[in-house]
């Protein structure tokens, strides 16, 4: 069967908290879904994602995100809409994946019609562990369930 | 004094701070560039197998994890005492010829060629690489894409993984080429050497074609007056992958060249109590602080770098383009930040050249892909040259190959003091009395940094993860009394 949605971790599993994402990835594995779903990891953004997302109808970025203020465990559901303002900004080493995206459509790339980000508060993503930070050890359960959630219901609502 | 903020003001990773202080006059009093340094890698190592090292280092940079894993390759070679067989070595060396094809590639058309193309005071929305898309046509940009993925493809192939590279084992390689994945790779090799040949001709078209490009490149205050470091073959040719490193002074004599296990005689690091990062320089000539010229320690690390230090390329193509770039500039060393880009090009022919040359060298479908341990593992240092910079991995094991200690320069950190020195006289020479700042000449700073192509974090995914940009003016008691945004 072919896979229409992609759920893609994306992050630094050795950078603390900044591996939420590939973390939630894993333990995804071990789930039954309703429908057919690829569950993918990756490091970086960019035009590798381009080339990851290509070919899906339906996309569910799982990531980590500092804000100010924020609570750490919050997960943020985002759309690219919500980055709208930034769309033109520059990154450092390659061009940001909103940028990417609209690239890929401009390029005549089978970009997903639908892109969600779910988006992780979190505490520490500049030390080099394996562990989680104590609030996010703590809420991960939590943290798991919600995007968890968000996925068995966005299938079903395929279906 | 007044001051002025370039800030990323949402996350994610280790964006630069760029802090303009401005004296009473109007004028720029002084200028730090600020980074967020990860920690604790080297204690991350500390305990684990060598072996082991090459895999987990490619986490340490999302960007540039081939180079980590061939500098942590080679440091583990040294650490048993071992060389690996010419088949080994060859097919290292093309991997990580995909790796410098994909990664320039990407840098030129989505950093660089942004404010060439569009133009360095162009509005941000367009500057861009869509906006370079929509000047060159979106066949180029396909073309781009393209050449990008079939680098990566060589890379996964060779490397078991593009980005979790599983190649390296101490001695070798942990598997061959079949002779049609070979004769794979030299196909897609020969079209990198063509893109890589066209790329070059749209950087003369568009840049050296434009008058007022050339006169930003060569007159504008892009210019650091400071030595160059690089890793050369037995011809003193620019390598990428092994050789010694060679240092040049200002005036292009060489100062010295060292074996990697040699660097800590050479290359000592300076410490600011306003950053994290250290700041490399050359320990004959001491740390004189951020200043250029003969006496000062301060050196880069870069395509430019690279170029000034060598005699000359390797390869054919790559060779001609290296001396007429020389001629058009002036003779060797150029000293010029904005002809890293043109630098950059030089090295993606060479690269694409040398690729395929080891594509079709008989010896790269051998199956000795390992040369035996027969050593107690003991130190060994590895060196590579980075994209971004001469990158040095150092291993102190016990006898059973276990890390007890880890020393690792990257490469960015090399070019630490010349980006600083680059901002500031950059903002210097753009910023005077009564300058209205507007995006334009915040993105002019902001190019003497970019032209290094540095890399200062790892965890560089991005949501949103793009570099929101705030300047702000601040009076001495921190009082914002103007900020410009980037929309």
């Amino acid at each position: 069967m072919v896979h229409s949605v992609l759920v893609l971790g994306i992050g630094n599993d050795i950078l603390t908290d900044d591996g939420i994402g590939p973390r939630i990835i894993h333990q995804l594995e071990k789930e039954a879904f309703p429908s057919p779903v690829a569950l993918k990891t990756a490091t970086v953004g960019g035009l590798d994602i381009l080339e990851m997302i290509t070919g899906y109808r339906e996309v569910v970025f799982v990531d980590a995100i500092k804000t100010r203020d924020g609570v750490p465990g919050t997960v943020y559901h985002l759309t690219p809409d919500n980055f709208r303002e930034t769309l033109h900004l520059s990154n450092l080493h390659d061009i940001n994946f909103l940028n990417a995206i609209e690239l890929g459509r401009k390029l005549h790339f089978d970009i997903p019609e639908t892109i969600h980000i779910l988006a992780v508060e979190i505490v520490e993503d500049r030390v080099f562990s394996e562990s989680f930070s104590p609030p996010i050890r703590k809420k991960f359960p939590e943290i798991y369930n919600e995007i968890k959630n968000f996925l068995t219901t966005r299938l079903q609502e395929i279906d | 004094m007044k001051r002025i903020t370039i800030d990323p003001i949402t996350r994610l990773e280790g964006h630069g701070k760029i802090e303009i202080f401005l004296k009473d006059d109007g004028g720029v009093g002084n200028v730090y560039f600020q980074v967020p340094e990860l920690r604790g890698f080297e204690q991350f190592c500390v305990g684990r197998p060598v072996e082991e090292l090459s895999q987990i280092v490619t986490k340490i940079c999302g960007v540039c994890p081939g180079c980590h894993h061939m500098s942590s390759g080679k440091a583990a070679d040294a650490v048993y005492g071992v060389t690996p067989p010419p088949t080994a070595r060859k097919l290292r060396e093309l991997f990580y010829m995909a790796h410098y094809v994909h990664s320039h590639i990407a840098h030129f058309y989505a950093l660089a060629a942004p404010d060439f193309v569009v133009g360095p005071t162009a509005d941000p929305a367009v500057r861009n690489i869509l906006g370079v898309i929509e000047k060159v046509g979106i066949p180029i940009g396909a073309e781009v894409i393209k050449q990008r993925r079939l680098a990566q493809e060589i890379q996964a192939l060779l490397g078991g993984h593009q980005t979790h590279v599983v190649m390296n084992v101490p001695g070798g390689v942990r598997k061959g080429l079949t002779p049609e994945q070979r004769d794979s790779i030299v196909k897609t090799s020969e079209g990198f050497v063509d893109f890589a040949k066209f790329s070059m001709n749209l950087f003369k078209d568009v840049v050296l074609g434009n008058k007022d490009y050339v006169n930003i490149i060569l007159n504008g205050p892009y210019s650091l007056k400071i030595h160059s470091m690089g890793l050369v073959d037995e011809n003193n040719h620019v390598n990428f992958y092994d050789g010694k490193v060679r240092v040049v002074d200002t005036e292009g004599q060489e100062l010295f060249k060292y074996a990697p296990h040699e660097y800590l005689n050479y290359v000592a690091e300076h410490v600011e109590p306003w950053s994290y990062l250290k700041f490399p320089y050359l320990k004959t000539k001491g740390w004189k602080g951020f200043v250029e010229g003969k006496d000062s320690g301060v050196y880069h690390a870069t395509p430019l770098s690279r170029l000034n230090a060598a005699d000359g390329m390797a390869t054919p193509v790559a060779q001609q383009e290296y001396e007429f770039m020389y001629k058009t500039l002036g003779g060797k060393p150029v000293h010029n930040t904005l002809a890293m880009h043109w630098a950059r090009l030089v090295e993606l022919i060479y690269s694409a050249e040398h690729c395929l040359e080891l594509a079709k060298d008989p010896e790269i479908i051998g199956t000795d892909l390992r040369a035996p341990l027969d050593k107690i593992p003991t130190e060994g240092v590895g060196i590579v040259e980075a994209q971004r910079g001469t990158l040095t991995h150092h291993y102190w094991t016990d006898p059973k190959g276990i890390v007890t200690k880890a020393n690792i320069i990257v490469g960015t950190t090399n070019n630490h003091a010349p980006i600083c020195m680059s901002i500031k006289k950059t903002a210097e020479g753009l910023i005077k009395k009564d300058t209205k700042i507007t995006e334009g000449i915040l993105n002019m700073v902001e190019m003497s940094f970019r032209a290094y192509d540095p890399c200062f974090s790892c965890a560089t995914h991005s949501l949103p993860g793009q570099m929101r940009m705030e300047l702000v003016i601040k009076d001495s008691q921190g009082k914002i009394i103007r900020s410009v945004k980037r929309k």
